[in-house]
């Protein structure tokens, strides 16, 4: 689906991430993880497209990501980014419609077909209430929902996104997990971004190690206290507890 | 649609067939029909005046409509950008060299004005990429140096024309709807219908642009070329507008505030709010310029000064209670 090969990027003579290689295929729960400024928010920027590699490549069902124009790209994949810039206000019923843009021409007006997903995107993330206040007014994880309703509308086979539960309480994020993980048993590719390793880890099937802007590892999700300390530089340890694989920082 | 735009288009329309009937002398409505000094003064000198008050005040509010949204940010305008400022040292570099330029049959000191508005937005986007920075912060950074050369520029001008140019040009420098014939009538009002419609043809991409960059590219807008449309336009619209009426400020900076607040943010309806609330209220302040202090007239880009200022300070204060 979306793979690296010697993927480098750099700012200036800085060296922010230095050959990484790996494979996402379809249907995959991809948690990228590593400490503060290890290069994750890079790395997914360059997947997204919205950076280009300094070397290497980042290549899209087998065509570099550079070779598509943002359009094309936008009906392949959403990225979400860590922190949205709403400054001025939008609707959010604006929001939603964005998600049908990349597939209209231009001054084209809506389609059956994109009435319909929008109908679907406000009633499975029950926006219904919301469509006509304005962004900026909303909660942090009222406007992380919106933003993700937006992505289901966009109706892309992979959704990008970098500390999603950022700011979310309790109740928020595990509802925002319990959307990705809809979205992902339905055929969808997620890549995420994240240091709450309690709500995701026990979620992905593959994750991503970064350390320094090197890969520590890429592979089936396993536990591992050596791969942790590494990365991290604190010992965690894992209980299971309602029948879910737990891990926490514990010294 | 929203009933407070067609009262507010009712409103405007009763302000343009009044404001001819006002002034120093008065008009008799049974004279309008004859030849006779009140209805010259009416058909040749108010009305047009009042029309061209309006156009160039629909185009204004608009283009800072527009800066707002490309900048997601509430205080960028041609002015803040130094668009205007370009736009009114090229007319100023016309105006001194007597220099007539014509492009498709559009001639006079607005291609002068559009040139000087283009330069001003090409030094925006070289210094963008001569830092190899596009981000918001670097063109509007840039924006705030390119006004402050230019306004320089016009200073030295002003200083090397002799006496008597000085005070014509100190007086379009603060702006006015000078008596206008209806070729310059006709001009505003093609330009103002042009710019209704882009802004209506292009709502998903301002709209996207307005939700951040991320977001827009996202959704698959190439950000960086349509901004750099919007500001080509921008100088055409901007440009012309200056070159007849000089730089008037304030326009731009508060009608999109109140028309967003009016239209509850939805965009047809802010746009519909904007343009005629922009040139309701330079008519109206036209008027005030003619009524205040006659037989003189203040330039009315002092008296939106004037008016704006106080009014923008109250909106601002309203706004930090609401969010306190």
């Amino acid at each position: 689906m979306i793979e690296a090969r010697g993927l480098s990027y750099a700012v200036g003579s800085r060296p922010i991430l230095t050959g990484l290689d790996f494979i996402i295929e379809q249907q995959d729960f991809v948690l990228i993880f590593g400490a503060n400024g290890a290069g994750k928010s890079t790395l997914l920027r360059l997947l997204a497209g919205m950076l280009r590699a300094g070397k290497g490549d980042v290549r899209l069902a087998g065509k570099s990501v550079a070779a598509y124009s943002r359009r094309e790209l936008a009906a392949r994949l959403c990225y979400l980014p860590q922190a949205d810039e709403f400054a001025l206000p939008v609707l959010v019923r604006d929001i939603l419609l964005a998600g049908r843009y990349p597939y209209r021409a231009l001054f084209q007006k809506l389609t059956p077909r994109d009435r319909e997903i929008v109908v679907a995107g406000v009633e499975q993330f029950r926006l219904g209430d919301l469509l006509e206040r304005n962004v900026q007014t909303l909660s942090n994880g009222e406007r992380k929902k919106v933003l993700l309703a937006s992505a289901f509308i966009q109706d892309v086979p992979l959704i990008l996104l970098d500390e999603p539960l950022n700011f979310l309480d309790p109740g928020s994020a595990f509802h925002l997990v319990g959307m990705l993980q809809a979205l992902n048993r339905d055929g969808r590719t997620i890549v995420v971004v994240a240091h709450e390793l309690e709500h995701f880890f026990h979620l992905a099937n593959k994750m991503l190690a970064l350390k320094n802007g090197t890969m520590r590892y890429f592979g089936v999700r396993a536990f591992s206290a050596e791969l942790l300390r590494d990365v991290y530089q604190v010992s965690f340890q894992r209980v299971t507890a309602a029948g879910r694989e737990l891990i926490f920082a514990h010294e | 649609m929203n009933k407070k735009l067609f009262l507010l288009a009712g409103l405007v329309l009763l302000l343009l067939a009044i404001t001819p009937f006002i002034g120093v002398v008065a008009i008799d409505l049974g004279g309008l029909l004859q030849e006779s000094p009140g209805s010259f003064i009416f058909w040749q000198l108010r009305l047009p005046r009042a029309l061209l008050g309006f156009a160039a005040g629909g185009i204004l509010a608009l283009s800072g409509l527009v800066c707002q949204n490309l900048f997601k940010n509430s205080l960028a305008t041609p002015d803040l950008l130094g668009i205007s400022s370009g736009a009114a040292a090229g007319t100023v570099v016309a105006l001194k060299f007597n220099i007539q330029l014509t492009i498709l049959g559009i001639g006079g000191l607005y291609v002068s004005s559009f040139l000087g508005a283009l330069s001003a937005i090409l030094f925006i986007f070289l210094v963008a990429k001569w830092i190899r920075n596009s981000s918001l912060y670097t063109l509007l950074m840039s924006g705030v140096a390119i006004n402050f050369f230019y306004s320089s520029i016009i200073v030295v001008f002003q200083y090397v024309f002799d006496f008597s140019d000085t005070f014509s040009l100190l007086r379009w420098l603060m702006g006015g709807i000078a008596v206008a014939g209806y070729g310059e009538v006709l001009f505003l009002f093609v330009l103002l219908a042009l710019f209704l419609l882009l802004v209506f043809l292009f709502r998903a991409e301002f709209l996207l642009v307005s939700a951040g960059d991320d977001f827009a590219a996202s959704r698959g807008l190439n950000v960086a070329a349509f901004r750099k449309y919007s500001f080509l336009g921008l100088a055409v619209f901007v440009g012309a507008v200056v070159s007849i009426c000089g730089p008037i400020g304030f326009v731009a900076l508060v009608v999109p505030h109140v028309s967003r607040a009016w239209g509850a943010s939805r965009y047809r309806e802010t746009v519909g709010f904007t343009f005629l609330l922009g040139g309701g209220l330079l008519v109206l302040a036209d008027l005030l310029s003619r009524l205040l202090a006659p037989p003189v007239e203040i330039p009315v880009g002092i008296v939106t000064s004037l008016m704006g200022a106080p009014f923008f300070l109250a909106l601002l204060v309203a706004q930090l209670k609401k969010t306190d």
